[in-house]
């Protein structure tokens, strides 16, 4: 290498002295000018830059070609400027010995004359009144990842991203300040209040027919992952009132808008991006295998059953224990070892992009293929993108978008969040043999499972400004997408009972939006107005078709004849959907010297599901912005580089609930001479004064620039009220309807975030090391339930079949898990509390006469009556993270950069239900489920008598099986699995070399660089469970979920 | 004051400010308050005890889904005759007899029993403190409290937690004079018995010595009784059993009888006329399902059995039994009396 450069530099001295010969006549004629050469590179990463101006005065000379190269003709003396987006301006005063310049281009440190949108305009920093925080498509590049969501991790404070499903394709859930929701479906699942995403101003929402955790048909593939990471130029973080303000009729829960590349250089540019990814599973739980399982089944067996002869007659009536030498059953499988694999994947991106302010272009295509760490589970990704901007004067300009994108997916057994029969399988014995049991899943029976699922995504926008008089602006922007979901799969008849059976569902979404405004910019001296007014009409529809065809004709023929018609069923599904939104306001913008900024603003918004006597709803918002550092008394600041203060208050809103919830659902009923008649559902009454979800927010923030930029700080604190969650309302029984869907609940969400950035050598120094951190803590307050109600208790099963209540409460966190207090275990049967009435032990349920002894759990028998029921179940715990954020470190030495980045969520109690579940796999030893080494736990283990035992245990005694149903020691609901699930996870290492520039070009390559990436890389927590971030929003463990996949990547940027 | 000055004061004043609207954000947050919902409630308001037992009155406060917050207080007040005088005797208070470890049925003496449980004073007519189950203590007597037909007594309860507190008016609280044992011949009202006797639980395969017909429980009557001969104070239970002509058969011609496993008692005697076991009272101790009760722990269960040869040889088994409680201490006596005809001892 440093031969090669060596060779390099000495040609380049040649090539220089024979071009000083050939311009040196040159310079003689022409006395005026002389001609300047040179390479403009980036000083952080040493690329060349294509497309920076070179102006002298205001008069641009020229820009630099593909290679950052440039020859201009100048006159001694004068100045030259070179100026390109998002840097510094470098100025250079070319003498007449000045023949080459290197010139070497800063990032803008500036942070407030970066570039923003907020309420639909793009303005600088300096001059916008809202909350926006706007990570550069740098910072997420270089980790392959399916879904971008994940690379977002810690990046923004307040902003709650958990990976809790790492199967490929799918998404986990985002929240920005906090969870607005409090509303659990029947699953167990937490309403998502994801943000809306706008992709280069396409509105994609992430809420509506989220299939999150759902078991039914679709392709499940979340449209952030048809998103190539690469092509994105940058993403903003839309957070309060103000900057959201606009998109009031969907921006409750934040807007993050979301920028792929543009082309800005006149000489086409062609880049590659490349990794090569092994992934790997995490470690797995130990399990007991063979015979050392089969003893301590029959071990159980016979200590505990009720007599010696019971003992036996179980044992031997049990096959997989008794008959310990038949093939079939004597086995050492280790299940988890068989679904878990490490994959080797790729992923490809090409950008061809040119032009210049005028006209500009790119090209994205992108391929991406991940196979999944489990068996039979991987997505894939091809996309195709095209943008051209085209403004052939200052007063038209023209933007338009295609993007066409496919994702291709296995689901395995489940849809993301649930990998049902492959959590069925792992949890089996691991006596049987998988040659013999792969009929329990699809997942093992591998290739011969037809599962195919599709996710197109077409979106289209067209933007379009016009400016017939200076300041007056007219735009209109259009934008459809389109997705539309296939799904189909057999399952061939030996894995299901016999019966061949095939699923096919196919859904179509699409979202037309359009949005017409007029912008009006004056400048009165140092008084600058701007007006805005806009009308913006959104259309929504949804539909999905499915069909299951039984009993085909066998394994071969999958129909379209010969299937069991009465086991049969298709149709559309009835979450079909069809909305309309239409808005309209404006806003008033002033600012005096770009030191007081004061913003005003107003918008009306109708939707599908306002109730009509609601009518529109009316959301205004106030927001100003001082910028002190312009202060007379902040002149003489020298180490202040800009400091502000801005606030804002606003109201957004949210569609909420369908149409039958506003209008009721009438229904066919019987005929009536000969009518067919229509009659009202009389589950729901509709409710006409249906509101949306309406937010309200306030928010107040610092943002300060110290020491000639080498510490940066934003801090923010935020009070941000939900109100008119919908929530289901039981009527009086004298009332002919059930329920009202009422806008009864309302939570608030107060806090405080802080980023930081710090530059930890100064400028100039030959190694750069920037530190970065963020922070959000949130804190989440029930202030409304209906009929004025304190305290409420949901009592539902999640999909595990395990019965945890929620409970709402007044003043409190939203809503928190309703358990038993679990204090210990009884030592021995002489301490378990005796009621003094009736000389009865503590019982485990009313009139069950299953009372408590040595061995059982401790459960606080809150109200005293003896008995251990639900009426003892108390309120334990905030599932809801307290504090989010992240940290990043960036090293950069000569060719060489590391960086690391970071996430941390704290103080969060999570519900450990793997552990539970766990131990109940040995409530039954003649059950064929997996068991744990359980030696390993602090159980209660007996004496002699069995009434008596270890003191101080933790966990109560397994083994006594016979009495387990009864008095279920390990029942998920109780605090003894309640667990602190804070954890600090470095999320990813990237080593990264780039090449030496003079040696790439003269293979014709621009640029190039090599990395090495860790992604997920470790987690440390005290939370003894699998990964305390697989875990829902309802902090509740999810066993059998889909493990975060660790990775390992190889990868190359080439620029051409 | 001077231009610095002022900028100062303009900017603590701001500082000021800033702080002072952040501070009045959480206080818009409602305080957290416990739970009292109207909802909740008593679903049964007058309680008819018998008295001289302990009687509890579980369940009875409902709190549909858990609506209001545990642990809530309660509290009986202003009890009160239902004439509306004071009613002392529900404010004073009295030993009773308080379980402080578990019956199990395995306990080999009466002192062991015994042990068990403490004298301890409290009013007769008890809320328990957080569950709203009402306990009246079998030390309660007809002489204390007044009985039906008397309209009884009327209270309030209060309920309180951290929310709040809500009272609920005018529960009553109507007791039955005793009964000390069970099945009972006496009137409820009147504490006079109605009926000559009760009759046996169990007849199996009983026959009369002289009709050979089979004897059914109706042909028996049973007397429970306070013995008069007894030492005061005693803690007995004997079993007599009489002929048609009132005297007395031996008991060992029940010769199948498990005797030492009758009932929950210690120390047994018997003679020609009488079995006598040491117990503790009430018989049975707890509401628990032990061999010596029936299946669902109420009642001791006794059975006296007895086996002959029949016609042909054959084996006929027979058997008399009773299940029973009694709540009162005393010498008691279980008298079997066959009034129709004798049971048959002899073979064939």
């Amino acid at each position: 290498m440093t031969c090669n450069s060596r060779l390099l530099r000495q040609g380049i001295a040649l090539m220089l002295l024979l071009l000083l010969g050939a311009i040196s006549p040159l310079g003689l004629l022409a006395q005026e000018r002389i001609k300047v050469e040179g390479v403009v590179t980036g000083k952080a990463d040493k690329n060349p830059k294509p497309g920076v101006t070179i102006s002298v005065g205001k008069k641009a000379i020229g820009t630099t070609d593909k290679n950052g190269a440039f020859t201009v003709m100048v006159e001694p003396g004068s100045t030259l400027t070179f100026t390109h987006s998002g840097f510094a301006a470098e100025k250079k005063v070319v003498t007449r010995a000045t023949a080459n310049l290197e010139i070497e281009m800063a990032q803008k440190d500036e942070a407030m004359q970066e570039i923003v949108v907020q309420g639909f305009k793009r303005a600088t920093r300096e001059t916008t009144t809202g909350s926006t925080v706007v990570i550069s498509g740098k910072q997420l590049q270089d980790v392959p990842v399916s879904n971008v969501l994940e690379l977002l991790q810690g990046k923004v404070a307040g902003v709650n991203i958990q990976n809790n499903s790492g199967s490929p394709g799918s998404m986990g859930t985002i929240n920005i300040r906090g969870v607005s929701s409090a509303q659990v479906s029947s699953s167990g699942f937490l309403t998502p209040t994801s943000p809306l995403f706008v992709i280069d101003g396409v509105p994609v929402d992430l809420n509506t027919n989220y299939e999150y955790g759902f078991q039914g048909g679709g392709p499940g593939i979340s449209p952030l992952a048809l998103i190539p990471p690469e092509d994105i130029e940058q993403m903003e973080f839309l957070k309060d009132a103000a900057a959201t303000s606009q998109y009031g009729s969907r921006g409750a829960y934040g807007v993050i808008i979301v920028t792929t590349k543009r082309g800005h250089s006149k000489v086409p540019i062609v880049s590659y991006s490349g990794s090569f990814f092994v992934n790997y599973a995490p470690p797995q739980r130990k399990v007991m295998g063979g015979n050392e399982e089969r003893r301590s089944r029959i071990n159980q067996i016979l200590n505990y059953d009720t007599s010696y002869a019971n003992a036996l007659r179980l044992i031997n009536a049990t096959p997989f224990l008794s008959d310990s030498l038949n093939p079939y059953y004597n086995n050492s499988t280790d299940w988890q070892d068989l679904f878990f694999r490490t994959t080797q994947n790729q992923s490809h991106n090409i950008n061809i992009s040119g032009g210049d302010r005028t006209f500009n272009y790119k090209t994205n295509m992108n391929y991406y293929s991940e196979e999944g760490i489990m068996r039979n589970t991987g997505f894939k990704r091809y996309t195709l993108g095209m943008d051209a901007l085209y403004q052939p004067t200052e007063r038209f300009r023209m933007t338009t978008n295609l993007k066409g994108s496919m994702g291709q997916r296995n689901n395995g057994s489940g849809m993301g969040l649930e990998q049902v029969d492959i959590k069925k399988a792992s949890n089996l014995s691991s006596l049987l043999s998988p040659a013999y049991y792969n009929d329990f899943n699809q997942a093992a029976a591998g290739s011969t499972v037809k599962d195919d699922n599709k996710s197109i995504n077409i979106s289209t926008s067209l933007d379009l400004q016009y400016e017939p008089i200076k300041g007056l602006r007219f735009s209109n922007l259009f934008t459809y997408n389109i997705i539309t979901g296939n799904s189909s799969k057999f399952r061939p008849s030996f894995i299901n009972n016999n019966i061949p059976e095939y699923y096919s569902y196919n859904d179509r979404t699409y979202t037309l939006y359009d949005r017409a405004a007029v912008n009006y910019i004056r400048s009165f001296g140092l008084h600058n107005l701007n007006a805005f007014v806009f009308n913006e009409l959104s259309s929504y529809g949804f539909r999905a078709n499915a069909m299951e065809l039984s009993q085909t004709a066998n394994d071969q023929i999958e129909g379209p004849v010969g299937y069991n018609w009465f086991r049969t069923k298709g149709g559309t599904l009835n979450n079909a959907k069809d909305t309309r939104i239409h808005g309209y306001g404006g806003s008033i913008e002033y600012n005096f010297d770009k030191k007081y900024v004061i913003n005003l603003s107003y918008r009306l918004d109708g939707t599908s599901t306002n109730g009509p006597s609601t009518g529109y709803t009316h959301n205004p918002s106030v927001s100003a912005r001082w910028n002190f550092n312009r202060e007379k008394f902040a002149e003489n600041w020298g180490w202040l580089d800009y400091g502000s203060i801005r606030s804002s208050w606003g109201k957004n809103i949210i569609p909420t609930g369908s149409i039958f919830d506003v209008f009721g659902t009438y229904r066919i009923g019987n005929n009536y001479n000969d009518d067919p008649t229509v009659y009202i559902d009389w589950g729901n009454i509709p409710n006409d004064a249906f509101k949306p979800q309406t937010k309200t927010k306030f928010n107040i923030a610092t943002e300060l620039g110290l020491f000639n930029n080498a510490l940066n700080i934003t801090a923010e604190a935020y009070y941000e009220s939900t109100d008119n969650e919908v929530m289901d309302v039981e009527l009086s029984n004298i009332n002919g309807f059930a329920k009202i869907k009422s806008n009864a609940r309302s939570m608030v969400n107060h806090g405080f975030e802080l980023m930081a950035q710090v530059r930890v050598l100064p400028q100039g120094h030959p190694v750069q090391w920037t530190v970065s951190g963020n922070f959000g803590v949130v804190n989440n307050t029930l202030t409304r339930l209906p009929n004025n109600e304190r305290q409420y208790i949901q009592p539902f099963t999640d999909a595990d079949n395990s019965k945890l209540p929620l409970v709402y409460r007044l003043g409190k966190p939203t809503f928190s898990n309703q358990l038993y207090h679990t204090e210990g275990v009884y030592a021995s049967t002489a301490d378990v509390p005796v009621n003094p009435q009736t000389g009865l032990r503590m019982q485990a349920g009313r009139g069950t006469g299953v009372f408590f002894q040595g061995g059982d759990p401790i459960w606080t028998d809150i109200n005293g009556d003896y008995v251990i029921d639900e009426q003892d179940m108390v309120s334990a715990g905030n599932p809801t993270p307290k504090v989010t954020g992240g940290f990043n470190s960036m090293v950069t030495w000569k060719n060489f950069t590391l960086t690391i980045n970071g996430s941390f969520t704290l103080i969060r109690d999570v519900l450990n239900l793997p552990l539970a579940r766990t131990f109940q796999n040995f409530y039954n030893p003649a059950a064929p489920n997996a068991l744990v080494p359980i030696s390993e736990y602090d159980i209660w283990m007996p004496g002699s008598d069995k009434t008596t035992g270890s003191l101080n245990a933790k966990y109560p005694n397994p083994f006594d099986f016979t009495r387990a149903g009864q008095i279920n020691p390990y029942r998920e609901a109780q605090t003894l699995f309640m667990e602190d699930g804070s954890y600090w996870k470095i999320n990813s290492m990237t080593f990264k070399y780039n090449f030496n520039r003079n040696w790439t070009r003269r293979m014709g390559i621009n640029s190039a660089n090599l990395y090495i990436t860790l992604n997920n890389v470790y987690t440390f927590s005290n939370y003894s469970g699998p990964d305390p971030e697989l875990v829902t929003s309802l902090g509740r463990d999810i066993s059998g979920g889909y493990p975060n996949r660790r990775s390992m990547a190889l990868g190359a940027n080439i620029q051409f | 004051m001077n231009h610095k000055q002022r900028r100062l004061l303009t900017q603590v004043l701001a500082t000021g400010v800033l702080l002072s609207l952040l501070g009045a954000c959480t206080r818009l947050l409602p305080e957290y308050r416990e739970a009292l919902s109207l909802e909740a409630g008593f679903s049964q308001t007058t309680f008819e005890p018998v008295v001289g037992r302990t009687t509890m009155f579980s369940n009875v406060f409902v709190n549909p889904n858990n609506s209001s917050t545990y642990p809530i207080d309660f509290t009986i007040v202003n009890a009160r005759r239902f004439s509306g005088e004071a009613a002392p005797e529900l404010s004073d208070i009295f030993p009773v007899k308080v379980w402080k470890q578990a019956y199990t049925g395995n306990e080999t003496s009466v002192a062991e029993i015994e042990a068990k449980r403490v004298t301890e004073y409290h009013n007769l007519f008890e809320v328990r403190k957080h569950s709203g189950d009402f306990v009246l203590w079998s030390s309660a007597t007809s002489n204390l409290l007044r009985c039906q037909a008397d309209s009884g007594y009327i209270f309030d309860v209060e309920m309180s937690n951290g929310g709040g507190r809500r009272y609920f008016r005018n529960m009553r609280l109507m007791p039955f004079r005793e009964r000390p044992y069970e099945p009972s011949n006496l009137n409820a009202i009147t504490g006079q018995s109605v009926a000559n006797g009760i009759y046996p639980s169990t007849m199996i395969g009983v026959v009369g010595d002289s009709t050979n017909q089979v004897l059914s429980a109706a042909d028996v009557d049973v007397f429970i009784r306070k013995s008069e001969e007894g030492k005061p104070g005693g803690n007995t239970i004997s079993f007599m059993f009489l002929d048609k002509y009132f005297r007395p058969i031996d008991p060992a011609k029940f010769a199948d009888t498990d005797w030492n496993n009758l009932l929950h008692g210690f120390n047994m005697t018997k003679t020609a006329t009488r079995v006598t076991y040491d117990v503790a009272f009430p018989v049975p101790a707890v509401p628990l399902a032990t061999r010596f009760t029936t299946a669902d722990g109420r009642r001791a269960t006794t059975s006296f059995a007895w086996s002959r040869l029949g016609y042909g040889g054959l084996r006929q088994e027979a058997e008399i039994g009773l299940n029973f409680a009694i709540y009162e201490p005393g010498n008691w006596e279980i008298v079997f009396a066959f009034k129709k005809d004798n049971p048959k001892f002899s073979n064939d």
